[in-house]
């Protein structure tokens, strides 16, 4: 008896030794540099300039005047700045912006939009905004249909009609709601934010990569490669389709994925709102190069001239992405090619090297 | 010859059945028993049963059992609801014989629907299942021997204690094999890498930046592994050993999510001290539940005799046999094991290699000759995605799921291709497979598969 108690004891001892020491904080080192340079550089200032963007378009639109030209053009600018926004926050589908009361990116950016639905709301005048059947009703694809589908002169017309009016200021006031209510929550999700350790599914590194890779996945899929007709509907390769594109109306599609593309290289590098560089992934993966035995080209730098590579293929075109589907530029699979290079960089190498847990499941394989 | 044969067949014969009590194997039968209840328990309550087996649209299989279908959901959840009452009947004692028969069924059938939840520890419980049902741990401290006291006995032939430590040895000693290799012992790798993740640690978590750290802890697992069985079938190192590999499998358990894995090997490794360790808790049990202890019978069946024993020696020798083998079948395949993978399954290899891929499917309409990149998520599992980009066998699978889908969907013949991007420990993500090559064409097939490029 006297041996299985010492026994005991010393078991118990190890458990305890080992298990206490990862509850105390050290902040010397791992990630909460990157973390707190994330959250207080681009993270809450891109929100903050995001719902004051989205405040701007409200008053732009509080003050519209059906009956200028000049009036309708300030809308539409407007419109166009705060969907370029949207593209700095929209890799931040995480902590606040996931609560079901936000989800920002499904109520602000489902695309393509559904029209008749939309035509469908303002016709009867009863709609529920909250509900997800109406995510393709709804955000910037819907403003970007009623603020461009056709001429200005038509679109006047158009806007004198209340019941129109009314639609989009209800769209406006749902994205208001929802961002006041994700600056408000940050307030005290920061500290949770940048207090995170480790690296399993609810760690802020996995909430921060796992976007991150979901955006550009996104971006890739969705906003090129879908509409280009390089992509299949559940496994059924669909033919080219110049309006599923990002901002179809506004013609802006292009201009929007270099916004979403800039946006994610400023958070790979570490690039404050202010332009001010601080620690982003890429110093974390030059760390790990510096320290890792095999080191195979440096990773860090690879994945920031892909980036560049990225958006130098995009800044080719002269039109629209949409109008340059219709011509069947051959370009366009060039362009798939090269953004689709960054997908295993970033999943496979930058995701290995910071060891990122991609699922719940218990492992023991890789 | 012929002496050195008969000199061998004594040895085994010494080790199969000397008397030995029984204590160490009811200890055993009640840990397991209590172990895999909480084990299912936890499965249960961390809501895997659905997304594992009532989700996904659809399940990769293992070779030869395509056959091996999930249950749907009342189903699944009734197989793992008898699998809670299975493993408290074995902690009890209680129709011990059926219920290892149901345990052992239900456990290696629910592993069996899905290779992409594969994992060795699993592959370990189903071995050590399949042996329960021939042991007799339920002759002892059991509801059975309470309801029939004629089972009662306290001396048992040797074997079934020898091949569950050798089933326990096996498990250590070959997961040390498999780091003797280039890049554990001599680049550090992948520790350095999980390490690094590691560095948020108090006080040691510093130096696990530092290469040295790496290495030992490389070079220290793989000794590790290799000696500890040794260490622990003697006397007098067993307590530093057993000490050593509970600070082990703590560690690693506070590094990689590896589930329930420490703690089955913590307790089960408890069956190499001595039958008197044992004998204590027993006496311990009894005296807390306040129990009468049972007088052994005159006679013990158990030994058997003539061909009965025979049959069952070489029942045991080919099941050693098998498994000091079948982890080497990976020599019968060209190129590089841990990027091939063939033959890496039910190997004990554990926690060896930083591996990650993304796969791109293509899936081309000859007749329209439209062709277009598949969204994986559409029928995949982010678990089962992340495990078939980088084994080339579900690869192919994936293939021919997919070629289910379209031609149900009126595209006949697809011609589909994968583009897959693999890194291994940390080197740059390679191109995995031929990517010219239809999936579509090819069979998965027990003969190498030429279509993986170099490494």
């Amino acid at each position: 008896m006297k041996k299985i108690l010492r026994f005991a004891s010393v078991v118990g001892v190890l458990i305890g030794f080992s298990s206490c020491d990862s509850e105390k904080p050290n902040d010397s080192v791992g990630y909460s540099d990157l973390f707190e340079h994330t959250a207080d550089n681009l993270i809450i200032p891109s929100y903050a300039q995001f719902q004051s963007d989205l405040s701007a378009l409200n008053a732009d639109f509080n003050s519209f005047d059906a009956s200028e030209v000049q009036s309708l053009e300030r809308l539409q600018e407007q419109f166009k700045a705060t969907y370029l926004s949207w593209q700095s926050i929209s890799a931040f589908n995480f902590g606040p912006a996931a609560e079901y009361s936000a989800l920002l990116l499904m109520n602000c950016n489902s695309f393509p939009t559904n029209i008749a639905k939309i035509e469908d709301h303002v016709q009867s005048g009863s709609y529920n905004l909250g509900v997800p059947s109406n995510y393709e009703a709804k955000g910037f694809p819907a403003l970007d249909y009623l603020l461009f589908h056709t001429s200005q002169s038509d679109l006047l017309i158009e806007l004198a009609d209340s019941s129109r009016v009314n639609y989009i200021s209800d769209c406006i006031d749902d994205m208001q709601k929802r961002i006041d209510e994700v600056v408000q929550s940050w307030d005290s999700y920061r500290a949770v934010f940048v207090a995170s350790k480790g690296n399993d599914r609810a760690s802020s590194l996995s909430l921060l990569f796992n976007n991150f890779l979901y955006d550009y996945e996104n971006l890739k899929r969705d906003k090129f490669a879908l509409p280009s007709g390089f992509a299949t509907q559940y496994g059924i390769p669909v033919s080219a389709d110049h309006a599923l594109v990002e901002g179809y109306y506004s013609q802006m599609s292009f201009e929007l994925l270099d916004a979403n593309l800039s946006a994610l290289q400023k958070i790979y590098l570490g690039i404050g709102l202010d332009g001010v560089d601080g620690v982003g992934i890429f110093d974390k993966l030059k760390e790990y190069n510096a320290q890792s035995t095999v080191v195979d080209g440096d990773l860090a730098l690879a994945i920031q001239e892909q980036f560049e590579a990225c958006r130098e293929a995009i800044s080719v075109y002269t039109n629209d992405l949409s109008s340059e589907i219709e011509s069947n530029n051959l370009n366009l699979s060039q362009t798939s090619n090269t953004l689709q290079k960054l997908v295993p960089m970033i999943k496979n190498d930058m995701r290995s090297y910071l060891s990122v847990t991609v699922t719940s499941t218990d492992a023991d394989g890789d | 010859m012929v002496t050195n044969f008969t000199k061998y067949r004594r040895r085994i014969r010494d080790v199969l059945f000397a008397q030995t009590s029984i204590a160490p194997l009811i200890v055993f039968r009640i840990i397991f028993g209590l172990m895999m209840f909480a084990g299912t328990l936890r499965f249960w309550s961390k809501g895997w049963i659905e997304s594992l087996f009532i989700q996904p649209d659809h399940f990769f299989h293992y070779y030869g059992f395509d056959w091996v279908k999930p249950f749907g959901e009342l189903g699944m959840y009734a197989a793992f609801g008898l699998l809670l009452i299975s493993s408290l009947c074995i902690a009890l004692g209680m129709f011990y014989r059926v219920a290892t028969v149901v345990y052992f069924i239900l456990f290696t059938y629910v592993e069996l629907i899905d290779v992409t939840n594969y994992l060795n520890h699993y592959y370990f419980i189903s071995l050590v299942a399949f042996l329960m049902c021939f042991l007799p741990a339920h002759r002892c401290l059991s509801f059975d021997v309470w309801r029939k006291p004629s089972l009662y006995c306290d001396v048992i032939p040797s074997w079934p204690i020898v091949i569950i430590k050798f089933q326990l040895g096996i498990v250590y000693f070959f997961a040390g094999i498999a780091k003797l290799n280039q890049e554990w012992l001599f680049d550090a790798m992948p520790m350095s890498i999980w390490l690094q993740a590691e560095a948020h640690w108090p006080v040691i978590g510093n130096f696990f930046t530092e290469k040295w750290l790496a290495y030992s802890f490389s070079w220290l697992g793989c000794i590790f592994d290799l000696t500890v069985v040794f260490f622990l079938l003697t006397r007098r190192f067993r307590p530093a050993a057993y000490s050593v590999l509970v600070l082990f499998h703590l560690m690693t358990g506070m590094m990689f999510p590896i589930g329930m894995f420490p703690w089955v090997m913590i307790l089960t490794t408890l069956i190499f001290f001595s039958s008197d360790f044992h004998q204590k808790i027993i006496i311990f049990i009894y005296s807390k539940l306040n129990l009468k202890v049972a007088s052994a019978i005159e006679y013990n069946s158990l030994f058997l005799h003539g061909f009965k024993r025979r049959f069952l020696t070489f029942f045991l020798v080919t099941y050693v046999f098998f498994q000091l083998l079948f982890p080497f079948r990976y020599l019968l395949y060209p190129g590089d094991l841990f990027w091939t993978e063939q033959g890496y399954r039910f190997s004990w290899r554990v926690m060896l290699m930083e591996k990650a891929g993304t796969a791109f499917f293509y899936i081309t309409d000859p007749e329209t000759g439209r062709k277009g990149e598949v969204d994986n998520s559409q029928f995949l599992t982010l678990t089962q995605e992340k495990m078939m980009a980088t084994q080339p066998d579900l690869i192919l699978q994936y293939a021919h799921i997919l070629a289910e889908e379209v031609k149900s969907k009126g595209l006949k013949s697809p011609i589909i291709n994968a583009e897959v991007y693999v890194t291994l420990n940390g080197v740059r993500s390679k191109l995995f497979i031929d990517p010219e090559v239809n999936l579509v064409e090819l069979k998965d097939q027990w003969i190498h598969k030429d279509w993986i490029l170099d490494r």
